[in-house]
């Protein structure tokens, strides 16, 4: 292996034509062996950064290297040293799904028995049997999501970048996926995970970065994230269809409203009170139900962008 | 990649060939219907025409739709990423375009030549003249697709290339029919010249300043090539 290995961006702005600073000085370093997070809101950065990435944008300032790669200076080995899956569909819809696996992987330059055999293995561990023969045009999206992952995994590149990979997926193969994300990492790749998705996030990634307009606000392990929240407790609110959002007791410390969701962290010492206090409202008819729980990245997340995690939810903050 | 685009296309490529074979052989007989009977002349341009319009149109048409389409879907960012050379993934559907325009080109000339009863004098050099009209019309189809990123933009620059190949290039008939200032513009346009130097590989003595239109296409492919080069290497 050439260099440390490390995937690494050095200041990288981008600056548009049109004058949007799409990338702000962003830094990051990445280990082989490591899944890395990148999440953000819409609009944050983070698909400008992977595009840099990959040599399909050209930074503004700034290095972005794997390794002894300068992938700035050398689009066509960035090509060759990455993997991507892009949000949108892979384009497979005239393919049989193993023949599609295979072809990629073929394409990304490996042997036909390994990309064969390989690619037997993922629609083994991705539970796609039933549709290894079927035309991409007959597969459900997220069907399609998973033969995209195989696509791109079946021969890994050094950096393997998945953007949204669980989009689509049911509750049972996410957790497929992410178990084969875990083992493209294991078997030495730099992964870079881009997502929306907290909650998965928290669970699949070693390290993430917070991007917001451009820049990287936060960074570090999914428990350091979230040390900012220790000693406290997540207090989450069911509003009743067409009421307003009950006033906040003087114990919240922070509360934000995702849809009906009114989600608002307490201390811990404000356990029983809060438990009252949801009780009263519900009583009242303003909310249906409530639920005490351990705060997430979710919430380290939204104190920090002020932004929701969902990507099709309304959002109105109303505190912290 | 021929693998690839073959297997991308392959619910496509039956009807693109039906099409081709539709737009060639339907051509050249469905003008015949014009004339009670067709001169000779005349016959030998339409039949020597149409199956040029094949070579281009199978480059020209179907690249910039499907990457139009590919535009729209986001897809084109990944098949971007893939490790491929440009020049590769372009000899790759260059193959692919040749393999589904010839069997109309044949079928067009044999059909053709039936109807009107000719006598065609396919010379050598019928190689390297189809090879550079396909690959010129797929250059320009390159072009288009990947230099005009406005997927609709896009799909309307190939569809009005081959509105001026049918009805404003002497393709299909002599450029001497066309107003003097069109014929003039025509001499640096490259369809009349790809008909020009198919058509002396087809049939003696209709042809005339061959060496030149070997320039003017080889031109146009090198010109196009360019334009892809620059379109697929240029990072905004």
């Amino acid at each position: 292996m050439d260099g440390d290995g490390l995937f690494r961006t050095d200041s990288v702005t981008k600056v548009y034509p049109n004058g949007i600073r799409a990338n702000d000085g962003i830094s990051l370093h990445v280990a082989p062996g490591e899944v890395y997070g990148l999440l953000g809101p819409n609009g944050a950065g983070k698909t400008t950064l992977v595009k840099q990435v990959i040599g399909l944008l050209k930074p503004t300032s700034g290095r972005i290297t794997l390794g002894a790669h300068d992938l700035v200076a050398d689009p066509a080995a960035a090509r060759q040293l990455c993997s991507y899956l892009p949000q949108a569909q892979v384009p497979i819809d005239s393919f049989r799904a193993r023949e599609a696996i295979v072809l990629c992987g073929r394409v990304r330059g490996g042997g036909r028995a390994s990309v064969e055999r390989r690619a037997d293995e993922l629609i083994e561990a991705l539970d796609l049997g039933e549709w290894r023969n079927k035309r991409g045009l007959g597969l459900s999206g997220g069907v399609k999501r998973l033969v995209g992952f195989a696509m791109v995994t079946v021969c890994p590149g050094r950096l393997v970048i998945l953007d949204e990979p669980t989009n689509d997926v049911d509750p049972l193969r996410r957790r497929l996926l992410w178990e084969q994300v875990r083992q493209v990492g294991d078997q030495g790749a730099v992964v870079l995970l881009v997502t929306h998705n907290v909650l998965e996030a928290e669970k699949a990634v070693d390290r993430l970065a917070v991007i917001d307009n451009g820049r990287v606000i936060a960074e570090g392990t999914p428990s350091a994230m979230k040390a900012r929240d220790r000693g406290r407790l997540r207090l989450q609110l069911m509003i009743a269809p067409g009421r307003d959002a009950p006033a906040l007791p003087p114990f919240a410390l922070r509360s934000t409203l995702v849809g009906r969701n009114m989600m608002t962290v307490i201390a811990e010492g404000d356990a029983a009170v809060g438990i009252k206090w949801a009780e009263q409202v519900i009583a009242a008819g303003a909310a249906e139900e409530y639920a005490l729980s351990a705060t997430s990245l979710e919430d380290a997340y939204l104190e920090l962008t002020g932004h929701n995690s969902g990507v099709d939810w309304g959002l109105r903050g109303i505190g912290g | 990649m021929v693998a690839w685009d073959l297997a991308d296309f392959r619910l496509y490529l039956p009807v693109l060939g039906a099409v081709l074979i539709l737009q060639g052989a339907g051509f050249a007989l469905g003008m015949g219907l014009l004339f009670s009977k067709m001169p000779e002349a005349a016959a030998v341009f339409l039949v020597t025409g149409a199956p040029v319009m094949n070579l281009i149109t199978a480059g020209l048409i179907f690249e910039p739709q499907v990457v139009a389409e590919q535009r729209i879907r986001g897809s084109y960012e990944f098949l971007q990423s893939l490790p491929v050379p440009r020049s590769a993934a372009a000899l790759a559907w260059y193959t692919v375009a040749l393999g589904t325009a010839l069997p109309a080109v044949a079928l067009t000339l044999v059909t053709g030549e039936a109807r009107y009863h000719l006598n065609l004098t396919v010379t050598p050099m019928v190689v390297p003249a189809m090879l550079l009209t396909c690959l010129t019309g797929v250059l320009l189809g390159l072009a288009i697709a990947h230099g005009i990123t406005v997927p609709m933009a896009a799909m309307l620059a190939s569809t009005t290339l081959i509105f001026v190949m049918f009805g404003f290039s002497p393709v299909a008939f002599p450029a001497a029919q066309l107003p003097g200032w069109l014929a003039a513009v025509n001499q640096w346009l490259p369809f009349g010249s790809m008909a020009t130097i198919v058509r002396a590989a087809l049939a003696n003595g209709v042809a005339s300043g061959v060496p030149r239109a070997y320039l003017v296409v080889a031109a146009w492919a090198a010109g196009s090539a360019l334009v892809v080069a620059w379109a697929q290497g240029h990072r905004r």
